[in-house]
């Protein structure tokens, strides 16, 4: 059976009405998760949606259901977050599992790796993404749909469940010896962050590419929750403003803004101060993430038989301008030219 | 290193002979065609600069562990007489594999007994290496 039809089965079960599911198409991006758009016309009435459906491989391995409540807990927040809309862990009709989730239109979603493409909106869409970045870390995450699910670390323990994880990640798929991650996480270890001010949701993956935008100067959608949990704010910030994200740009942080000026304007919007040191940890800490990320999509590469050319790249080309940032971010701590 | 060029070539002919469903025509499979151009392009690139970055590498951390054996042991010089068979990138990449290990042990060895001379030396040395095996997109127009 096809994708469309198994949509129409199980959207018809949980509907309890007939529908008939239009214009499937599946869209790049959201490498985690197959992603479709499509229309369902239930009742008279069509809604554009979006299904997130597990893949057989992966870049990262996450769970849905915190995406979904991640979803849940800003949607009608006032930020440009979709609905979420239907979740099934079991897989259900689709054998895999899925949730789906409203589908907002007309929106741009650009590569990391195009020429900057903001124009003389950057400065404008700087000022959003920094702002929507620093309300998602003022808001108190005991409050919302995604504490449900999320384990909630210490204030003091943020930065090492962290850490732990990713390290793990690259113990388990590493398939060269990668010094240079290695020695940036010898260096984390040996020079832990203060604790957290507070503990917030963290997107886990807030950057360019994951973001809409209208053309226009306007963010219109905030994507890719796959990686929400509760953790040190700092953490977001640091993977928003990491160097893989700046078209290799020096003066403006993702394309967008001077460095200080993008940490002000999430100062203003989160209500709390960056304490540099703190956040120096956080910006390293951000590399060894990406690493870790890029060494498990060359494992995953392989073992999904080399189909997914995503993950290739990743592992590869990406890999290697990661170990170029986490070099020279090594030796920038230690004052090296 | 991982992926190999091989494989990535392998995978970029599996990609493009392997028909999609239907629903994956359209911008997604547009997506993934530009994917595959991208490796082939930067194939190309680690086909023209792969074997001497590779060379200049394995070079480099003999020299840093025999600079490095005096302190820390004499195992490091060991380490260091790894040689290549021949200069292919599969056998290039296994010899570099074990001089990396070799490297990483050296490296928590300078920085656990304080020899900030090495440890910088090593430092140096990453930054270096990771701009050699640099492979260089040309950006793509922003849609």
């Amino acid at each position: 059976m096809s994708l469309t039809r198994q949509l129409e089965a199980y959207l018809g079960r949980i509907w309890e009405q007939p529908v008939q599911v239009d214009n499937m198409s599946r869209i790049p991006g959201g490498a985690s998760r197959e992603t479709y758009r499509f229309d369902a016309r239930v009742g008279g009435l069509t809604r554009h949606l979006i299904l997130r459906r597990d893949p057989v491989g992966s870049l990262i391995d996450t769970d849905r259901r915190l995406e979904f409540l991640a979803f849940r807990s800003f949607h009608g927040t006032g930020l440009p977050v979709p609905e979420a809309v239907a979740l099934e862990e079991e897989g259900a009709e689709l054998e895999r599992p899925f949730f789906i989730m409203g589908r907002i239109d007309g929106g741009k979603a650009q590569s990391p790796f195009s020429e900057p493409p903001y124009g003389v909106h950057a400065a404008g869409i700087g000022q959003q993404f920094f702002s929507h970045l620093g309300s998602i870390a003022r808001a108190d995450p005991f409050a919302l749909p995604i504490a449900e699910f999320a384990p909630a670390p210490a204030l003091d323990s943020c930065w090492s469940r962290e850490l732990d994880y990713w390290e793990g990640v690259i113990n388990e798929d590493e398939e060269h010896p990668q010094p240079i991650v290695r020695a940036a996480i010898r260096r984390l270890r040996r020079a832990p962050p203060p604790p957290a001010q507070k503990l917030s949701v963290i997107h886990g993956d807030y950057r360019t590419g994951n973001f809409l935008h209208d053309g226009a100067g306007k963010i219109i959608a905030l994507l890719d929750w796959e990686m929400a949990h509760i953790g040190d704010p700092l953490e977001d910030l640091g993977w928003a403003i990491e160097p893989l994200w700046s078209y290799g740009e020096t003066d403006r942080v993702s394309g967008m803004l001077p460095r200080e000026e993008a940490i002000a304007i999430w100062e203003s919007a989160s209500g709390l101060t960056l304490d540099p040191q703190a956040f120096a940890w956080w910006e390293l800490f951000a590399s060894v993430k990406g690493a870790a990320i890029w060494i498990s999509a060359a494992k995953e590469y392989r073992a999904g038989g080399l189909m997914d050319p995503v993950l290739g790249f990743s592992g590869w080309y990406t890999a290697r301008r990661q170990d170029e940032v986490i070099a020279r971010k090594l030796c920038a701590l230690e004052g090296l030219s | 290193m991982t992926p190999t060029v091989p494989e990535l070539l392998l995978g970029n002919f599996l990609c493009l002979t392997s028909p999609p469903p239907p629903e994956s025509m359209g911008e997604f499979l547009q997506g993934r065609v530009a994917i595959t151009g991208m490796i082939a392009m930067l194939s190309a690139q680690e086909a023209e600069h792969g074997i001497d970055a590779r060379v200049w590498e394995n070079a480099a951390i003999r020299d840093l562990l025999r600079q490095g054996a005096a302190r820390h042991g004499a195992a490091f010089l060991e380490a260091a007489r790894a040689v290549e068979s021949d200069l292919n990138l599969a056998t290039l990449d296994r010899v570099n594999a074990d001089l990396r290990r070799a490297l990483i042990d050296l490296h928590i060895r300078a920085e656990i007994s304080g020899d900030q001379g090495l440890d910088h030396a090593i430092l140096r040395f990453y930054r270096q290496s990771a701009d050699r095996r640099r492979l260089d997109l040309p950006a793509s127009p922003a849609s």
